[in-house]
């Protein structure tokens, strides 16, 4: 007799789309290594050369991966939830905003100002805190002014590390 | 006898009125971040970093200590009020805790967990005075082989200890190795993984990976499932336990302490196995063990001692070895090596004012921590009432200034971005990131010493098995991984970790 639907459906497929991809992830990652690390000398195990290493666990990294995909054709897991991209966007644009704006920047052609933290600080929160649902601006405007002001005080005076505070208003 | 005398040199150390108000601003903050969920101990740590470069080094380590053991005061606060675990160890007090709470017992819940935690402080600190010294003695015996066999079985407890699946730890176990390879090589100079990047040459940035990863990507995490609060309305009640309820947390904690101590010397995050094992033990020996669940004293009593304590003695690795256990003492590497102090038994010998300090400065810190928990609770009460949309900006502002701090480098918040993209896909694939900083920290250690070990045995890998204490650290690791995967086991490890 001929397998009946329902035990045929029992064969190998995509069970756990997460495992799945996090193998995929992991080989491609070992793989990508691996190339990388291509022209350095494996050495010999008396004298390990710099490539001995890096190709070694590259090659691990990749073999888990492999058993994590194998592993997520016969075992149930958690599905792929997709990415919540304003977070991202907002939270990891306001930290480069940031960095951008806390001692100047020179990329090619464009030139940004030393601007310093009293305008770099209110700019990561208001940027960050647009990330939350629940946003209400008032609250966050204030709260930007009363936590640079405070970050200020503790980093630049309490703790005296050297960071420009507003070289173009204050000099400092 | 030496143990007095180093004590006292300890003491006179930690007694400074400088180490004395960074020891309690390290146990506020981490009594703050404790309670807050959404803000882990590895994050805050990695975030503070760059605040105590200004301070010596005892200072600043003692410092950190205190927002270690500090964070698991507070997160026992957390997980009787709000029933959220404000950190991972105190995911079992949860279980009673918070029932006790909304019997009208949080003030007795709270106090046990404090006293508990106090007493088992106190014991661990007695027992890294007694034990660093032999332990020390013990690891310059140790040659370059059996570093290696240490780290590996440091490595193999990591990722059966880890939450979640095997295979999958023990990826970003892996992960974290490869990471440490990035940089130029020691010993030949040649530039790895750089792409040619001239930032990249000296390899990639321990603070930058640690705070993109756990500072950032946590923000992302937190964003997108909002925690419910359940903050429970019930008045909190007398703090302090009447006698019959001391009767009956006494053995409790006496057990939690022994238990979690013992597993906190562990390599690879045994302090996190404290609270559960003393929990299944409470349970087990209870005349009654269908109370557990319904508010039973003994499942706040034994599992909060147990977590204290192991916190403590996860510092035995790593002040008498140099090796960290867990993500957060990993950190203090970072922490020790940025100020010059390369961990390891010499540090004893060497900086016995650094390593007296910080155990004496432990005590006092559980001390002041009983104080700042139990008249404080009300404002930490209210703290819990900050909403997160305040929160992660402050967290973010932080990290930027410390990141940014740490070479006064602008590429660095770039960098750093780029990391919490990465570990934001990392959630995103199931990955629990915390084996990976832990594979990166012991990377390069594992490499030299590794590297030694083959110069010293001409190229023979039976180096590792010939020699006695190497090859039984090698058995134990295997052993350990064979049990995790055997099935039956691994089924019961399941139980214990999503109980």
């Amino acid at each position: 007799m001929s397998l009946n639907p329902i035990e045929r459906a029992q064969g190998l497929r995509i069970r756990s789309q997460q495992d799945m991809a996090a193998g995929l992830f992991m080989v491609a990652l070992g793989v990508f290594a691996f190339v990388l690390s291509g022209d350095l000398p494996l050495g010999s195990l008396r004298q390990i050369g710099p490539g001995m290493l890096p190709k070694s666990f590259a090659v691990i990294c990749a073999a888990l991966g492999l058993m994590l995909s194998l592993a997520s054709l016969r075992y149930n897991g958690e599905k792929l939830t997709g990415w919540a991209w304003r977070g991202v966007f907002l939270v990891l644009g306001g930290a480069c905003l940031f960095g951008l704006a806390i001692r100047g920047f020179d990329i090619g052609p464009i030139h940004i100002p030393q601007l310093g933290l009293l305008v770099a600080g209110p700019l990561v929160i208001l940027v960050s805190g647009l990330a939350a649902d629940d946003m209400k601006w008032k609250e966050l405007i204030i709260f930007a002014i009363a936590m640079t002001t405070a970050c200020a005080l503790l980093f630049k005076y309490a703790l005296s590390l050297p960071i420009p505070l507003a070289p173009w208003l204050l000099g400092i | 006898m030496d143990m007095i005398a180093n004590l006292t040199l300890g003491f006179g150390v930690a007694l400074s009125l400088q180490n004395l108000a960074l020891c309690f601003a390290g146990c506020f903050i981490g009594t703050l971040i404790g309670v807050l969920p959404g803000v882990g101990p590895i994050a805050t740590i990695a975030i503070l970093l760059p605040i105590t470069f200004g301070v010596d080094p005892v200072g600043a380590l003692i410092m950190l200590a205190g927002i270690y053991y500090g964070a698991q005061y507070g997160g026992s606060t957390t997980a009787i009020l709000v029933n959220i675990p404000g950190e991972a160890t105190s995911v079992v007090t949860t279980l009673d805790g918070h029932q006790m709470a909304k019997q009208g017992r949080a003030g007795v819940a709270l106090g046990v967990a404090a006293l508990g935690s106090f007493f088992a402080g106190c014991v661990a600190t007695l027992f890294i005075a007694a034990l660093g010294a032999p332990l020390t003695k013990l690891a310059l015996l140790f040659g370059p082989a059996e570093y290696f066999s240490l780290m590996v079985m440091g490595l193999c407890f990591a990722v059966v200890l880890a939450r979640g699946s095997i295979l999958k730890a023990f990826c970003m176990i892996m992960l974290g190795l490869l990471l440490s390879t990035v940089g130029t090589d020691l010993e030949t100079g040649q530039e790895r993984l750089t792409f040619g990047f001239p930032p990249l040459s000296d390899g990639i940035d321990f603070a930058v990976l640690a705070m993109g990863v756990f500072g950032f990507a946590e923000v992302l995490r937190n964003l997108e499932n909002p925690e419910a609060r359940d903050v429970v309305k019930a008045k909190i009640g007398r703090l302090l336990p009447d006698w019959s309820e001391i009767k009956q947390s006494i053995k409790p904690v006496l057990r939690g302490t022994f238990i979690g101590g013992i597993l906190g010397i562990l390599p690879g995050n045994g302090a996190v196995l404290g609270p559960f094992a003393s929990y299944t033990l409470e349970k087990k020996l209870a005349k009654d063990p269908s109370r557990f669940g319904r508010g039973a004293i003994e499942g706040v009593a034994g599992p909060e001692s147990a977590n204290n304590a192991g916190a403590q003695t996860a510092f035995i690795p790593l002040l008498t070895l140099g090796i960290p256990p867990n993500a957060v003492m990993a950190l203090m590497v970072g922490a020790m090596t940025i100020h010059g102090i390369i961990p390891g038994p010499q540090v004893m010998t060497k900086n016995p004012e650094l390593f007296w300090g910080m155990i004496a400065s432990m005590w006092i810190g559980n001390l002041m921590l009983v104080i700042i928990n139990l008249p404080l609770v009300g404002v930490w009460v209210k703290l819990l009432q900050v909403p997160y949309r305040l929160m992660f900006p402050a967290i973010l502002i932080f990290c930027c200034i410390g990141i940014y701090s740490v070479n006064n480098q602008p590429v660095d918040v770039a960098f750093t971005a780029m990391f919490g993209l990465f570990g934001y896909l990392l959630i995103k694939l199931g990955f629990e990131p915390a084996p990976m900083l832990l594979g990166f920290v012991l990377g390069k250690l594992l490499e030299e010493k590794m590297r030694q070990a083959l110069i010293i045995s001409r190229g023979s890998f039976m180096t590792f098995i010939e020699r006695p204490i190497s090859a039984g650290l090698l058995i134990v690791a295997v052993v350990v991984l064979a049990i995790a995967l055997l099935p039956s086991i691994s089924k019961k490890r399941d139980e214990v970790f999503t109980e």
